[in-house]
C-alpha cells in the first residue's frame, strides 16, 4: 500500500467530520437564534397586534421564513433571519407602547369632555320637556329628533366606556368620536353653543384665482 | 406646564351655555328665548344663584348660565 492510498481515506474522513461539525454548530446557533426570536415575539406580540396590527405580519413572516430555512437545512439563512428578529420586535414594542400612550391621552381628553356635553344636552332637554311652548328655532319634530339623538349618544358613550375598560382603546375612541358627532348634531339642533374642542374643523376657503394683469 | 395644558383642554370642552344680558331683558324674556316658555325663568335663576340674589334684578352685561 502506498502512502497516498493510506492517507486519502483518513483525510476524507477528517474533512467529513469537519463539515459535519461545522453544520452542527450552525444548526445549534440557528436553533438558539430562533428560540430567542420566538421568545421576544411572544413577549411583545399581544401589544403589537393590539396597537399596530398592520406591522405584526412582518415579524410573523420573518419567523416563518427562518423556520422554513431551518427545516430545509439552510442553517446559515435561518440564523441570519432569526438574529434580526429581536431588534425588529424591540422597535415594534416601542411603537406599540407609544401608540398605546397616544390612545390613552386621547381617551383621557375625550372622557373628560364628552360627559359635559351630554350633561348639558340632558339638562336642556329636561327643561324643554317641561315647556308649554317651544322656542322659535325648535318644533316638536326637531325636539323629538334631538331626544332620540341624545339617547343614542348616551348609550353609545356607555359602550365606549365599556370598550375602554375592556382594554380596547381604539374601539372606545371610535365610539367616542361617533358620540361627539351625535352630541354636536343635537346641540346644533337645539340651538346650543358647541364646545370649542368638539366643534367641527372649519372648512378651508378655496384658493382664490390670481387676478389677470392688464 | 402640563397642568396648564390640561386646564386649557378642559376649558375647550366646557359645554356650559351662556347668555349675556342685554338692555331691556328680564329672566322671563331670556327663558322665552331659550325654552319658549317665560314661566321657566326660575330654572335660569337657580342656575345662577351665585351671581343673582333676586330674579327681578339682572344687570346689562351680566353673563348667565342657561341650563
Amino acid at each position: 500500500m502506498t502512502a497516498k492510498r493510506f492517507w486519502l481515506p483518513i483525510l476524507l474522513m477528517v474533512f467529513g467530520l469537519l463539515v459535519v461539525s461545522c453544520g452542527s454548530g450552525n444548526k445549534e446557533a440557528a436553533t438558539a437564534a430562533m428560540k430567542a426570536a420566538e421568545e421576544s415575539w411572544n413577549a411583545a406580540k399581544g401589544e403589537v397586534v393590539k396597537y399596530i396590527p398592520d406591522q405584526a405580519k412582518g415579524v410573523e413572516d420573518a419567523i416563518k421564513a427562518a423556520k422554513e430555512n431551518f427545516d430545509k437545512g439552510n442553517f446559515d439563512a435561518a440564523l441570519a433571519s432569526a438574529k434580526a428578529i429581536p431588534d425588529k420586535v424591540k422597535q415594534l414594542a416601542a411603537a406599540a407602547a407609544a401608540k398605546k400612550a397616544e390612545l390613552a391621552k386621547s381617551w383621557e381628553e375625550m372622557s373628560g369632555g364628552l360627559p359635559k356635553m351630554l350633561e348639558a344636552i340632558k339638562s336642556r332637554l329636561d327643561i324643554l320637556s317641561q315647556s308649554k311652548k317651544l322656542p322659535a328655532n325648535l318644533d316638536k319634530a326637531k325636539l323629538e329628533g334631538a331626544k332620540g339623538g341624545y339617547e343614542e349618544a348616551a348609550k353609545m358613550w356607555e359602550d365606549a366606556k365599556a370598550a375602554f375598560a375592556g382594554g380596547n382603546a381604539a374601539d372606545a375612541l371610535a365610539k367616542g368620536k361617533t358620540v361627539k358627532e351625535k352630541a354636536v348634531a343635537v346641540m346644533t339642533a337645539l340651538g346650543m353653543q358647541v364646545p370649542a374642542a368638539a366643534a367641527p374643523a372649519p372648512v378651508p376657503a378655496p384658493p382664490t384665482a390670481p387676478t389677470p394683469k392688464g | 406646564m402640563a397642568e396648564e395644558e390640561k386646564k386649557q383642554g378642559a376649558d375647550a370642552w366646557d359645554a356650559t351655555q351662556w347668555h349675556v344680558v342685554e338692555k331691556g331683558e328680564t329672566l322671563s324674556k331670556i327663558s322665552k328665548k331659550y325654552y319658549g316658555d317665560p314661566n321657566l325663568y326660575m330654572k335660569i335663576f337657580e342656575a345662577n344663584k351665585d351671581v343673582l340674589k333676586n330674579p327681578d334684578l339682572i344687570k346689562i352685561g351680566q353673563k348667565l348660565r342657561i341650563p
